[in-house]
């Protein structure tokens, strides 16, 4: 076992890498009385070509990932919902990209109910019936999707982005594809991704840092695994040109949605780059665009924008885009106007004074995001599969200059890899 | 449980509550500004906020207003506008780290305090009145809010219900306004609306953190530029009844889901000594996936992706949503009258009642953990007027008897059902 201590932060980290590959995490948190924890495998929507060890290479129906979240859920004794509420504890899981997250909160019965999260996520249950029922559960989920704007202009940018990369598929998948799922296929998903050595346990709140991983420890001990074998992720080529340029959607909304971004290379995910390059861009779009910006105030006045204007950088294996937009009258002139004052600061650079202001500004967020349990788990697991430390994230906001953000500018705006989804009313 | 206690003061009109903690490496500030709700006001005190936010008399540009909070360490600053009760509040909260944490010579509460005051109390003004050109761009925001309700159909399925059922009171009027209004208010009267708003309204000022009473009583003082008086409190809800046959209710727009709604009355109310017996019937009802709503519409079922119960308990109203197969609509509301009616038979097993207090007991003690939850509790029984604190209510369900939650289910009555549909097909309620 061993303990990085955050001078700054007052933050103590207990960190074990076990026997069998897991990656265990307990940050006490003192004075707290909630305890949030969270394990995650390395698998997400994305991973759908691959080719387990020494096996032959599967191609999996899109949503597999997330199917198999859903039916985690149930064990040969009932749902586990119903075992986490007996203790106390509210469970919850979610699917993305790159990670499926599974996670409870509780303020008692916290050896009980983190037992409960190892043992039924190590025990998987799938059988003909229940894999079927679940399908009409998931049908519904999808079409709750189908009808939210926000939703559909979201992947219909990651559409017009990406050709071939599984990024684009909807995370849920397609009704077709969800109902030719298999219990079959979900066991070679989860021999495959479920692995210990494949995920990650992280605990925080009120605990004793050293007993809660003694205890993991033993849970860990009394179960066998089969050895780990390398897993092989196939990923086709991405062009670098987007998909289409400009991708309609037509749906019953009280203003048109629209949302635009540039596509460009994944940053090397080995080492602090990838996560360098999220925290300038993160600096890079708050100064430009963030809401003390004198753009965001010139679209506000000209009525182009209104609170939801907003922008995000998504990156992982094989894929990095931003998402800039939100409601407008007029998505062509919102467009134009945003990639001209990009491009132009990409000329010009930005100013010191700005760059200040939005580096100490994110760096409080960070400060408020440690009062948050969940933002801690969450955050510290998706900076750790990226090769960052989150701890170590004021050093690094730190060390970044005005030069880092103009270099970025240049790098990352590129009239050629810009494609722009648009959902209306009356789109044809 | 509690491990800190509010202290309570007053200045003026100005209620006080401090939470000294050390738990967490903020300050959190909330200030509630709460009137009845009524058809003639609703709208400008909806408005009220957003003007506001544009600027104040030290940051009059809007620009140097988001700059200041920027230079507060990106101290993160918002309202809420929404209904409790009879009464419509609006809700601002900064939160800004202690300076103990940044190399700051800045005594960061006392500028939260100043600026969260300058807010309310002192706005950019021109000519003796708010400035036109926020009062007009803040309109336009507020239409296009009201407008794109309808984009997210569970929201707007929600409101719908709550409308039709409360359609003879003031709980029908939204909390966010009625765009109607918003062509009839101008600078000078969203001006006068506002000095009213201000010299009526209730008034309680939240701080939470690192501090004491006796610290940030003189900061208030000098923040907060009030009318005189002394503090006025909130009057109970009216709890209304059901109707005698339940009302259906069925719209049409392009969707592909349908959004089924109930609306229900329960006679019982936030301040009522049943109100833990309520809450567990809600919890065993809907509230959590052990639930009977979950259970029977989504696992045996499959008939949806959600399907919950949410207690409404400053106004004593249930609701019920969930979204379904347009042509499954009439199994699915005869799925969920039958989970009403199996809890007025009292059929409530021991295990899920147990479940439901072990979850209903973790929801009180997590929110320990959130300046801001532990706010907005404190601020529920300030409001309906209890004295009850996290420690009691948990003695208080903890209490509970399947007998007492099967005599509140007497009470619960089905009072409108809604269901959001496509435009096809069928005549009327489902196909």
């Amino acid at each position: 076992m061993a303990t990085k201590r955050y001078d700054k932060l007052q933050e103590t980290l207990y960190y074990e890498k076990l026997d069998n590959g897991l990656d265990v995490f307990v940050l006490p948190k003192p004075g707290f009385t909630k305890t949030y924890a969270t394990f995650t495998t390395r698998y997400g929507s994305i991973d759908n070509r691959f080719r387990p060890a020494g096996g032959e290479e599967i191609r999996v129906p899109d949503g597999i990932a997330h199917f198999l979240e859903h039916k985690m859920f149930e064990e040969p004794e009932g749902d586990i919902f119903a075992t986490f509420a007996s203790q106390g504890a509210s469970a919850n899981a979610f699917t993305s990209f790159d990670r499926t997250v599974y996670l409870f909160s509780a303020t008692r019965n916290i050896e009980a109910n983190l037992a409960t999260l190892l043992d039924f996520v190590q025990n998987p249950y799938f059988t003909d019936a229940n894999v079927e029922k679940e399908k009409g559960i998931i049908v519904q989920e999808i079409n709750m999707y189908r009808d939210n704007p926000d939703w559909r202009v979201y992947y219909g940018l990651i559409e017009a982005l990406y050709s071939v990369h599984p990024v684009h598929i909807d995370i849920a998948g397609t009704e077709q594809s969800v109902r030719s799922i298999t219990k079959e296929m979900l066991y070679d998903c989860y021999r495959t991704f479920y692995h210990p050595s494949n995920m990650t346990l992280f605990v925080v709140g009120g605990v004793d840092g050293e007993a809660t991983l003694e205890l993991v420890k033993a849970n860990q001990a009394a179960k066998t695994f089969p050895e780990a074998g390398p897993v092989e992720r196939i990923f086709e080529e991405e062009p670098l040109q987007v998909r289409e340029k400009r991708k309609e959607i037509r749906l019953p909304v009280s203003l048109p949605k629209c949302l635009f971004g540039y596509k460009e290379e994944p940053a090397p995910r080995d080492g602090s780059g990838a996560i360098r390059r999220e925290l300038v861009t993160r600096l890079m779009f708050d100064i430009l665009l963030g809401p003390s910006s004198s753009l965001y105030q010139e679209l506000y006045e000209a009525n182009l924008i209104s609170d939801g204007f907003g922008y995000e950088f998504n990156t992982g294996s094989g894929y990095s885009f931003s998402v800039i937009g939100g409601d407008t009258r007029d998505p062509d002139a919102l467009v134009a106007k945003v990639t001209a004052a990009l491009e132009e600061a990409a000329q010009k650079g930005v100013a010191e004074a700005e760059f200040e202001r939005a580096r100490r500004k994110r760096i409080g967020a960070y400060l408020r995001m440690l009062n948050s349990p969940e933002a801690i788990a969450n955050e510290f697991t998706r900076y750790r599969l990226n090769g960052g430390d989150f701890f170590e994230l004021v050093g690094l906001y730190e060390s970044l200059t005005p030069g880092d953000v103009n270099a970025r500018l240049r790098e990352h705006v590129n009239a050629d890899r810009l494609a722009v989804a648009v959902v209306r009313s009356d789109a044809v | 449980m509690s491990t800190e206690n509010f202290q309570r003061g007053r200045l003026g009109r100005l209620r006080l509550h401090v939470l000294p903690t050390k738990r967490f490496k903020t300050f959190a500030l909330s200030l509630f500004v709460g009137i009845p709700l009524t058809e003639s006001r609703v709208t400008p005190v909806a408005l009220t906020p957003f003007v506001l936010r544009r600027g104040t008399a030290s940051y009059p540009e809007t620009i140097s207003f988001r700059e200041r909070l920027d230079d507060l360490y990106g101290a993160g600053f918002g309202f809420d506008i929404y209904k409790r009760g009879d009464f419509q509040i609006v809700q601002f909260k900064l939160d800004i780290i202690n300076d103990r944490f940044v190399s700051s010579r800045q005594p960061l509460l006392k500028e939260a305090v100043d600026f969260l005051g300058e807010v309310l109390t002192s706005p950019a003004l021109e000519e003796g009145r708010f400035r036109s050109r926020y009062v007009e761009a803040e309109k336009t925001t507020v239409r296009k809010r009201i407008e794109a309700i309808v984009n997210d159909k569970i929201r707007y399925a929600a409101e719908r219900c709550v409308e039709e059922m409360c359609k003879d009171e003031p709980y029908r009027l939204p909390a966010l306004g009625r765009k109607d209004d918003l062509d009839g208010l101008d600078a000078e009267k969203l001006y006068e609306a506002y000095r009213n708003w201000l010299n009526d309204a209730v008034l309680d000022l939240y701080v939470s953190g690192d501090t004491t009473l006796e610290e940030v009583e003189p900061l208030a003082e000098a923040a907060f530029k009030l009318s005189g008086g002394s503090p006025s409190s909130y009057a109970p809800p009216r709890l209304r009844k059901a109707r005698n046959e339940p009302q259906t209710v069925v719209e049409r727009l392009d969707v592909g889901q349908g959004k089924l709604n109930m609306g229900l009355t329960t006679g019982i109310s936030f301040g009522d000594e049943r109100y833990p017996a309520l809450l567990m019937y809600n919890g065993l009802l809907g509230a959590f996936p052990h639930s009977k709503l979950f259970v029977n519409v989504r696992e045996k079922a499959s008939l949806a992706y959600y399907a919950s119960s949410r207690l409404d308990g400053h106004k004593g109203l249930l609701t019920i949503q969930s979204g379904i197969e347009i042509g499954n609509y009439e199994k699915a509301v005869g799925i969920i009258r039958e989970q009403l009616a199996s809890m007025r038979r009292g059929e409530i097993g021991e295990a899920d009642l147990l479940r439901t207090k072990a979850m209903l007991a973790n929801q009180l003690r997590e929110l320990q953990d959130s300046a801001f939850e532990r706010i907005s509790f404190d601020f529920n029984n300030v409001l309906a007027g209890t004295d009850r604190n996290g420690d009691s209510l948990l003695e208080e369900l903890e209490a509970v008897t399947p007998e007492r939650v099967a005599e509140v289910a007497q009470s619960v009555e089905l009072d409108t059902i809604y269901f959001l549909r496509d435009r096809k097909g069928g005549s009327g309620d489902g196909d």
